[in-house]
């Protein structure tokens, strides 16, 4: 069956806005496309979607319904809409797949697979299970506490992901990558011109692969760690806060050294960077900070 | 990759699987990014389309990627109208379709490359402000192309979608795409400047390898953002 609503308006000035409420079932999934603006999406404990959204009168904004899927669609009177705030409350159950162009996305305590892709516009994610995969182009990428299978690219901005859980893929061109108190069995995280940050476990069996043409690399190693260590570089530094039993030198400056059984695969790439391993609590330590400052100034 | 459900998510986005189906490829798509990227793509491509007026494009690229993958006998100097061949097509395929298949072309028009994992050719500096010779790079068919043949191919088709969208694209995503395809650039002649002090070193062509991948996976990105016409 197919619901199709175009909101109605209250005008409030030369502002509108629009609200409307449909029930929902499980196994439906939320559509989003907004062109600009900013769209949030947040759980809530009821079975149904409400949207809410704040226009200047000269967009609509469209709601459909199937069995399959809620689609909020926000369209111009007269060519692509501009800006226009949406904010959806949604079944913390609920799929979302979020799509826009010069729109910011914001998404809340969500426990269910999410899609997010803009151009122009910060991605910020709060939740997410299962399938995670955010993307933009000139903003950044935030995630925190999401569990699942992950996936955070930009190009020209930082990504940045926080206690999580799962298989992470990391990318970005133009920006720096962080990953911060992150449980993960495996880790792909590159850059260009950008540093690498992992904080997290390092976990027998896992694979970790990090790699920057131009920048530093932090890798946080827990004592007791089992990791066979690969660190590549051509014209970078490596420094370690611990001692490590260096087995034999690769052509170029390039090593291997493995830690405790050396169960896990670590991999450290950076053509011109500094490779770091460090303890936990010292990435925050403001010494350490000030000496790379100080490093990076010369 | 390739299951038993990639060939029916096109369905899939269009609505027309039954519920039971629906639901199991659901469940499949919480575990597999492959086909969750391919749903993603065909959603962004329909979404941009419904978004446009018609609009005939400079000039059909198929030909030139037909020819290259072996798709079809290269073409003789008859004109080809080329109207009436996408008046056939629509009949033909559905629009998630003809996006699928543009998208796996470039993956076959670009996926040797490191594969093999060999040095390419010096890299493509990218201007989308002035579009390459419009004319597609070819390869002729009864010749295997090298790795560095199909990258600067792939990479030249990308470039000339890229330009020839690029009226479409707000003026500041242009330039950061621009920025971000010179800043690979950069890191791809560090590495093959490094590589001819050390052409035996794993790292470096490693890097080098994946360095252009970046480039090319950053242009199918961009050209994916280019509107559909």
């Amino acid at each position: 069956m197919l619901f199709v609503l175009i909101l109605g308006a209250l005008s409030l000035g030369d502002i509108q806005q629009f609200d409307t409420t449909l029930a929902v079932g499980r196994g439906q999934r939320l559509d989003v496309n907004a062109y600009g603006g900013e769209v949030t999406v947040r759980a809530w404990d009821q079975n149904s979607v409400r949207v809410e959204a704040s226009t200047s009168g000269r967009e609509r904004v469209e709601v459909t319904s199937t069995g399959a899927a809620v689609s909020v669609r926000t369209q111009g009177r007269h060519g692509p809409p501009s800006e226009i705030e949406l904010r959806i409350s949604v079944p913390a159950w609920m799929a979302l797949s979020l799509d826009g162009v010069n729109a910011s996305i914001r998404v809340d305590r969500v426990r269910a697979p999410i899609t997010v892709e803009t151009v122009e516009g910060e991605v910020d994610v709060t939740g997410g299970q299962g399938l995670v995969s955010l993307r933009s182009v000139q903003g950044s990428v935030k995630l925190r506490g999401a569990k699942g299978r992950i996936t955070v690219n930009s190009v020209n901005e930082d990504v940045e992901v926080a206690n999580s859980a799962g298989d992470v893929i990391a990318q970005t061109v133009n920006g720096n990558i962080a990953l911060k108190v992150v449980d993960a069995p495996s880790v792909d995280a590159n850059t260009v011109n950008g540093d690498i940050s992992y904080s997290g476990p390092i976990r027998s069996g896992g694979r970790y692969a990090f790699s920057t043409h131009n920048g530093d690399i932090s890798l946080t190693v827990a004592e007791g760690t089992s990791a066979s260590v690969a660190v590549s570089t051509f014209s970078g530094e490596f420094e370690s806060e611990f001692p490590v039993p260096i087995q034999g030198t690769r052509k170029g400056k390039g090593f291997n050294f493995t830690l405790g059984s050396g169960s896990a695969q670590v991999t450290l790439e950076s053509f011109q960077g500094t490779i770091e391993l460090v303890r936990p609590g010292s990435e925050n330590d403001p010494a350490r900070r000030d000496r790379h400052d100080d490093d990076d100034d010369d | 990759m390739n299951d038993q459900w990639t060939e029916r998510l096109s369905e899939y986005v269009d609505d027309e699987l039954t519920d039971s189906e629906r639901i199991a490829l659901e469940a499949h798509l919480q575990t597999c990014a492959h086909c969750t990227t391919i749903v993603g793509d065909l959603r962004r491509v329909i979404r941009r389309a419904r978004m446009l007026r018609e609009q005939a494009p400079a000039h059909d690229l198929w030909p030139g990627i037909a020819r290259r993958i072996g798709a079809t006998p290269a073409p003789t100097a008859k004109t080809v109208d080329l109207a009436a061949r996408r008046r056939i097509r629509r009949w033909s395929f559905s629009l998630p379709q003809l996006a699928a298949a543009g998208i796996a072309l470039m993956m076959v028009s670009g996926g040797a490359v490191w594969l093999a994992g060999v040095r390419a050719a010096d890299p493509v500096v990218v201007s989308i402000n002035n579009p390459p010779n419009a004319t597609p790079a070819v390869i002729p068919a009864t010749v295997r192309p090298s790795a560095s043949q199909s990258y600067a191919a792939a990479v030249a088709d990308l470039e000339r979608v890229l330009a020839q969208g690029r009226g479409q694209l707000d003026p500041t995503t242009v330039r950061v795409i621009e920025q971000n395809l010179a800043a690979i650039d950069r890191a791809i002649a560090d590495a093959q400047r490094a590589l001819e002090a050390d052409s035996a070193n794993l790292y470096l062509n490693s890097h080098l390898a994946e360095t252009m991948r970046r480039k090319l996976d950053l242009l199918r990105q961009a050209a994916a953002l280019v509107p559909v016409s």
